[in-house]
């Protein structure tokens, strides 16, 4: 076997390729993120000046915070169902897509498609969408008044913005879970058949069970992204409200630093919030990750 | 030859650095037609002289500008001038990172500023932080045309005939009487001002840091109940209620019949009602029984920003001077309906023979209501992170209105969060003193 120093003669030549990504790297991530370390630990005055050390000040502030729990309850609640949406769609559709049903091979073409779409334009086509006077469920709207109502009530705003959000994963996620079918040999299958197993039953134990590591990777990907990639849909949607039932902890934290002018706030709550998506993705890799098997 | 040319061009940079040439850079942070008005202005400075250069730059919004202004500033690599907006008031007072025109400027008339324009944005002592640029005020609009058509021949001038008619065009079919964003600035500010309610104590911050808000406990709580239960008898709309989804959007298109509205939409307004409707625009509602005080001057100022040397400084005192010159404020007036708070402008106003004309018509109204008589409560708002409040206000107010808790539990809650961020406002600044 090669070894994989055999691969690169000189040794420093995997560093010089690696390097101007690093690079890009510790100056868009490491260095914020140790600002927003550094910040949460002082009272920063928004034009710079003055910054005082508070010690653990501003962590004692923001979790003793009611609004915060609310916004990270909100964010949990966004979490769970948005991510198993966005990754339930596209495993109906890509089983759909597997099975050679009709249409499939266009439809495999035409689900990537969202993937070229930005978040704030998605965002503004469903605000149109879900407009209750032009959008597609003005006719609901007409037969009983005041039922779909996102500008007032939170919980159409929140649907909106799942259904937003789980549109805007199906392409990705499809591709990922497609690819995973399509890599299951056909005599598998045959042969389960053979044995009499229908459809439903190949699909529960024969698909599903091999295409745990994609599955796996979607959710991990979906849980750890619907945490910060709902900022474009919310900015654009619901700007966080009404009544702020749609402000999520990533726009809470948006809203207090720039039009808050709470540096060190903001600050506080990127770490605190950025420490749990480590945590959430560690306990994932550990109680999940360890079971699927990745060999085929 | 070629050397004659580099000769002419050595001697044409030396003559514009002896005259202490600059390019400076103007942030503002409107859009649609005040954003054409404020590029015109800015190419008539540039070709009104050639000493300097203002290159202005449209940040999409008041407050993106400010976020870019703090972020720029701490790179130091901010503009001269920007203009902010009413809110954030304090916060620029106390940042270290402006310097009050009046200290800039010190010989120019500042006095011609009306009395309300001046209490908004003046230190203790007398000094104007800011030169007020676009300035509004709240005013009262209604579609003449749809009132007429429900019976309603007198324009309402109290809450209370403003309701008589919301009920009478509901009654003739009208589905959206009155629309209204709920908007803190007109809602609780502007009543506040002009009913002579405090928003908070210490004379609305303007005695110290240390103020609380107390507008919980005022008459405007039963002013905002009030919305609530107007708004359930479906006289009273909100942005989301309308088709338009947005209150002026609604008002312009004739879908709503009366609204409250900064004095600075009137041009889009009129556009839009030009050969359909007819519209009237006066003084904000009063409630029976209470005297008419002052409505504060809203809209955006300009501040003159530190770190800059002294050719700059030259060219942002220029184009300061330029914009508060009558004709200007006059043409800015009458391309956006914004108000001119200088009392010489108003004066050309008046001797120009047009004024009775309505590109004029916000300002004669404007300033009578900022001019009305004063209290220690209706000079401003001098609170501490108020962009921040304007937005909880906002948030607790609309659970009122969806129905999920009652109005009093909103502005209590609204109270409680805006105190924690007095408290930490004044924390950050410890020791400040206010200028």
């Amino acid at each position: 076997m090669t070894s994989e120093s055999t691969l690169f003669s000189n040794r420093w030549l995997p560093v010089l390729l690696v390097a101007p990504f690093m690079l890009l790297i510790v100056l868009f991530f490491y260095v914020p993120i140790f600002q927003a370390f550094y910040w949460s630990f002082f009272l920063e005055q928004p034009f710079g000046g003055g910054s005082m050390f508070v010690g653990l000040d501003n962590f004692a502030r923001v979790l003793s915070d009611r609004e915060f729990w609310q916004a990270g309850g909100r964010t949990l609640v966004f979490m769970v169902t948005a991510s198993s949406l966005a990754v339930l769609i596209p495993l109906i559709l890509a089983v759909a897509a597997d099975r050679k049903i009709r249409l499939s091979l266009p439809a495999r073409n035409v689900l990537v498609w969202p993937k070229g779409v930005a978040g704030a334009s998605i965002g503004v086509v469903f605000a149109f969408v879900f407009n209750p006077f032009v959008g597609i469920l003005a006719p609901l709207n007409k037969a009983f008044p005041g039922i779909w109502a996102p500008g007032i009530d939170g919980t159409d705003a929140f649907i909106t913005l799942i259904a937003a959000h789980v549109w805007s994963g199906i392409p990705f996620n499809f591709v990922i879970l497609l690819a995973g079918l399509q890599s299951i040999p056909r005599t598998m299958q045959q042969a389960a058949a053979m044995d009499g197993a229908g459809p439903w039953r190949r699909i529960f134990d024969v698909q599903l069970p091999l295409i745990m590591p994609q599955l796996f990777l979607t959710l991990v990907l979906e849980f750890t992204e619907s945490v910060t990639s709902a900022f474009a849909l919310i900015d654009t949607i619901t700007h966080g409200g009404p009544g702020g039932a749609t402000t999520l902890l990533v726009y809470k934290i948006y809203k207090d630093g720039f039009s808050g002018y709470d540096l060190s706030g903001a600050a506080t709550q990127t770490a605190i919030l950025m420490v749990f998506v480590i945590l959430l993705t560690a306990a994932q890799f550990v109680f999940l990750g360890r079971r699927i098997n990745y060999e085929r | 030859m070629k050397i004659s040319i580099l000769a002419a061009a050595a001697a044409v940079m030396a003559g514009a650095c002896s005259a202490q040439a600059a390019n400076i850079e103007f942030w503002y942070g409107n859009t649609g037609p005040v954003e054409t008005a404020i590029k015109a202005q800015c190419d008539a400075f540039n070709a009104a002289q050639t000493q300097h250069k203002v290159t202005c730059v449209g940040q999409g919004s008041y407050e993106v500008s400010m976020q870019k202004a703090i972020a720029a500033y701490r790179a130091k690599n901010h503009p001269v001038l920007i203009q902010f907006f009413d809110a954030g008031t304090l916060d620029l007072m106390l940042s270290n990172a402006v310097v009050p025109v009046q200290e800039i400027l010190p010989d120019v008339k500042w006095n011609s500023y009306i009395a309300g324009a001046r209490a908004y944005y003046e230190t203790s002592g007398g000094k104007l932080f800011a030169q007020p640029y676009n300035a509004s005020t709240l005013l009262f609009y209604t579609n003449k045309t749809e009132l007429e058509k429900a019976g309603v021949t007198q324009t309402p001038t109290t809450w209370e005939e403003v309701i008589d008619a919301a009920r009478k065009l509901k009654a003739a079919g009208h589905a959206c009487p009155f629309v209204t964003d709920g908007d803190t600035w007109r809602v609780l500010e502007q009543f506040s001002a002009r009913h002579g309610l405090p928003i908070a104590s210490r004379h609305n911050g303007y005695d110290g840091l240390d103020a609380e808000y107390v507008f919980n406990t005022t008459f405007v709580a039963k002013h905002l109940q009030n919305l609530v239960d107007w708004r359930k008898e479906g006289l009273v709309r909100l942005n989301a209620d309308t088709k338009a989804g947005n209150y002026t959007a609604a008002f312009n298109a004739g879908e709503c019949a009366m609204m409250e509205g900064s004095s600075g939409s009137y041009a889009a307004s009129t556009k839009a009602f030009d050969g359909k409707y007819q519209i009237t625009v006066n003084m904000a509602p009063m409630y029976k029984g209470y005297e008419r005080h002052n409505t504060l001057v809203g809209g955006a100022s300009i501040y003159v920003m530190k770190g800059h040397d002294q050719a700059e400084v030259d060219g942002a005192k220029a184009f300061l001077d330029f914009l508060r010159k009558p004709e200007q404020q006059m043409a800015f007036t009458a391309a956006t309906g914004y108000v001119p708070v200088t009392n010489d402008v108003l004066d050309a106003i008046n001797k120009s023979g047009d004024a009775k004309a309505a590109k004029y018509a916000t300002a004669a109204i404007g300033i009578e209501s900022m001019n009305q008589p004063p209290t220690a409560d209706s000079r401003g708002i001098r609170l501490g992170f108020y962009v921040q409040f304007r937005e909880i206000f906002m948030e607790e107010t609309q659970k009122a209105y969806a129905g999920q808790q009652t109005m009093q539990v909103s502005l209590d809650n609204a109270k409680k969060r805006g105190d924690e961020l007095l408290r930490r406002f004044e924390q950050t600044y410890k020791g400040v003193k206010l200028p």
